[in-house]
């Protein structure tokens, strides 16, 4: 007995504990719905229904001004019946309010239907409304967020509530935000309860909720409670293959854009790196890759070339000084030197160191070559071969050791020099006093290792004054004067000097009295006159310099 | 020689006659073919509601006109309307042809009443709205005919049952046809059988 006694008691008291458990939840929802309503409907009473058959409708009153349950009445009429009371319940709030409440567990929809509240015969508030019309549903239950696969998408889904013919009447509003942001963006969705989400921002946490609310056509109401939200992360962004692939298309590009540049402007660029250590192997040909850098070789084998080779030095010899002749003034009636009396040399210092050919050599200051010359000359001591005064008047010295006739080597001169024919010739038409006596070394044939190319012109008027006991060369240009006179070499006791000009040779000879001389072509080659160059001759001509 | 051919030609001039004439009466059967009458085909059914949806706007739209005329927009006489409340636990324990009969009846009702608002209303605004609507019950009743719901035979006389009440106002006479289409209608539209099969 005791034991079956307990055990009723256990249930009832399971059961008791049951109901008072749903009717707690029950008056939580209400109190929620209730202050919910209390803010967006202005009439009293306010009704809402929950679902297909229950209708709720209930006012507040403040504490201090209400009287009991008893002194109100709720009345509630459908078109064309007759009139119902509602027996009310009276809640306590939080804030200090009562709320009575009216609630029926059948109702007719679709009929105007009136509501009258009194309280104590007095009638305090009226009504007139349709109960398919003032919904108020629970959130949708169930509201669930995934991945759908796709970058930036979510998709939500969620359980309607559970109402039957109102399915496609529902219309529901998700709203989603990045879970630390404020912003929050809404979507509507009718009549279908799953939405997917796009254009969300990859790896981020996503807040969804929903609501829902009867789309107003066939049943209307107010919007539910916002669901509890749901936290989702969104797939983290992956490369946008396009957006790779166009970004290795543009740097390949620009690769090969840069790489175009660097090597069209490959020379210039090396230039500015690296640049070039000036090399004067092109004006000695053969100097570096046959020779080896040795200049002595190098000037024993090569022809001398175009050029006279200016640079030989030997520098055991010291330099010695020449005298230079003043120009002079000489008079046609000079004797000419005679070839045989000549112990000229054959180097033909006789040439004149015209400053044109000077200009021409290689851009060596013209006195700096000179004194190289001279230096050389002295060093070498060259065995120079009796030569001759040259008688020919219209005779130029061309000094070189191929044996070759002058005017061959004529070709070889360089162009400013060609003009001496012409130069030579208009000799004949100078006035006597400044004809020059020329001699050819051509001509003197006594003088065993003269080169019988060789050949000197000097102007006539250059012949230098009677007394020179040695040895010495007429050098005259425009106002050189320079006596090349063998049979004078025993009488010379003083040194003209030779004055030569560092001027520029032009093709204008002037055809008045100036000295003819104007250049000499200095074409030798020293192993025939055993001489290196030009000075290097004229120096040996005078050994005591 | 001449007859011969004249013969041929009266053979050829008959034959092309006849085969004109069995031309003819092959265009005429294809062309009855096409357009031939009488039995009505078993209509597709309707099943979206979006079709009543915009009826049920229309009719807000022209109770609303309603509601807002001044003159010229009252009835003459009172017209018996049908009931709307739905009281599901009432509703669903009709069966189904219950439920038809009991909108078939409503729609004929309100096609009565709003013919006769239509004839009463002297204001042109709201004749356009009452047109409407007019051609809409008449619309709902070929969505039902497509539904394979039986149509409605009105009763020789008119039988005041339960499920009618009499309105005299316009306005009143416009919210029984809303709140009929809303409710009644709509929720057999939802039952159909016929949709029932399609959806699984």
């Amino acid at each position: 007995m005791t034991y079956d006694h307990l055990r009723q008691l256990l249930v009832l008291s399971l059961l008791f504990c049951i109901q008072t458990a749903s009717i707690v939840q029950g008056a939580q929802d209400l109190e929620r719905k209730a202050s919910m309503l209390l803010r967006e409907e202005p009439e009293n009473p306010k009704c809402f229904a929950e679902g297909r058959k229950d209708f709720t409708c209930f006012w507040e009153e403040d504490e201090e001004t209400t009287g009991s349950v008893d002194q109100y009445s709720f009345t509630y009429t459908y078109q064309n019946e007759n009139s119902s009371k509602c027996p009310l319940r009276a809640l306590h709030t939080a804030d200090g309010k009562r709320l009575y409440v009216c609630h029926l567990n059948r109702t007719q929809m679709f009929v105007q239907m009136d509501i009258q509240v009194h309280r104590q015969g007095l009638l305090i508030h009226n009504r007139s409304l349709l109960i398919e019309l003032v919904f108020l549903l629970n959130p949708p239950a169930n509201v669930t967020v995934s991945n759908n696969g796709e970058q930036g998408q979510l998709r939500v889904s969620w359980v309607p509530p559970p109402l039957k013919y109102m399915d496609d009447s529902m219309m529901y509003e998700v709203s989603y935000a990045p879970a630390d942001s404020q912003t929050e963006q809404v979507e509507v969705v009718r009549a279908s309860s799953e939405l997917i989400l796009r254009g969300l921002q990859p790896g981020t946490q996503y807040s969804v909720r929903v609501r829902v609310k009867l789309d107003g056509i066939s049943y209307n109401g107010y919007w539910s409670a916002w669901s509890d939200p749901v936290l989702t992360n969104t797939l983290p962004a992956d490369l946008d293959p396009l957006i790779v692939s166009l970004s290795l298309i543009i740097s390949l590009i620009l690769i090969v854009l840069s790489l175009t540049v660097l090597l069209s402007h490959r020379s210039f660029l090396i230039k500015k790196i690296w640049p070039a250590i000036p090399n004067p192997e092109s004006k000695f040909q053969g100097l570096f890759t046959v020779y080896g850098g040795d200049f002595q070789e190098w000037l024993g084998q090569t022809n001398g070339g175009l050029w006279l080779t200016p640079v030989f030095f030997y520098p055991e010899e010291s330099p010695s000084p020449l005298e230079v002749l003043s120009e002079l003034s000489l008079s046609p009636s000079l004797p000419s030197p005679q070839e045989e009396e000549g112990g000229l040399d054959e180097e033909k210092r006789l040439g004149q160191v015209d400053s044109a050919l000077m200009g021409q050599w290689r851009g060596m200051p013209h006195d700096q070559w000179l004194m190289d010359q001279l230096q050389t000359l002295h060093r070498q001591p060259a065995p120079c071969s009796q030569s001759s005064l040259l008688e020919s008047q219209d005779a130029y010295v061309t000094l070189n050791a191929n044996n070759h006739s002058g005017d061959e080597h004529l070709d070889d001169i360089l162009e400013e020099t060609a003009p001496l024919e012409v130069l030579f010739a208009s000799m004949r038409n100078v006035s006597s006093e400044s004809h020059s006596d020329m001699g050819s070394l051509q001509q003197s044939s006594g003088s065993g290792r003269l080169s019988s190319e060789s050949s000197f012109e000097y102007p006539n008027h250059t012949w230098p004054p009677k007394g020179h006991g040695y040895t010495y060369m007429v050098v005259a240009d425009s106002g050189v004067s320079m006596d090349y006179s063998p049979m004078s070499s025993s009488r010379v006791d003083d040194i003209g000097k030779v004055v030569i000009y560092a001027n520029e040779y032009k093709n204008e000879i002037p055809a008045h009295r100036r000295p003819l001389l104007t250049s000499i072509k200095a074409m030798f080659k020293s192993g025939d006159f055993g001489c290196s160059s030009f000075l290097s001759c004229l120096i040996q001509m005078n050994p005591e310099y | 020689m001449c007859h011969q051919i004249h013969q041929q030609v009266v053979h050829e001039s008959a034959f092309k006659k006849t085969s004109q004439k069995q031309g003819l009466f092959a265009l005429l059967l294809i062309v009855l073919e096409w357009t031939r009458p009488g039995l009505p085909s078993p209509l597709r059914p309707i099943c979206d509601l979006r079709v009543l949806n915009h009826f049920i706007k229309e009719a807000r739209d022209a109770e609303s006109a309603m509601r807002s005329c001044r003159e010229g927009c009252s009835l003459s006489e009172s017209v018996t309307v049908p009931q709307t409340r739905v009281d599901f636990d009432i509703w669903e324990k009709k069966n189904a042809l219950d439920q038809a009969q009991e909108v078939q009846s409503g729609l004929w009702l309100l096609h009565q009443a709003l013919s006769s608002l239509r004839a009463s209303v002297t204001n042109t605004a709201l004749h356009s709205h009452l047109d409407n609507s007019i051609r809409n019950l008449l619309s709902i009743n070929a969505v039902l005919r497509s539904l394979n719901i039986q149509e409605y035979t009105p009763p020789a006389s008119v039988v005041a049952g339960d499920e009618t009440w009499q309105v005299s106002s316009a306005t009143d006479l416009l919210q029984v046809y809303v709140n009929f289409l809303r409710g009644k209608v709509r929720l057999l539209l939802l039952d159909a059988q016929a949709c029932h099969q399609d959806v699984s």
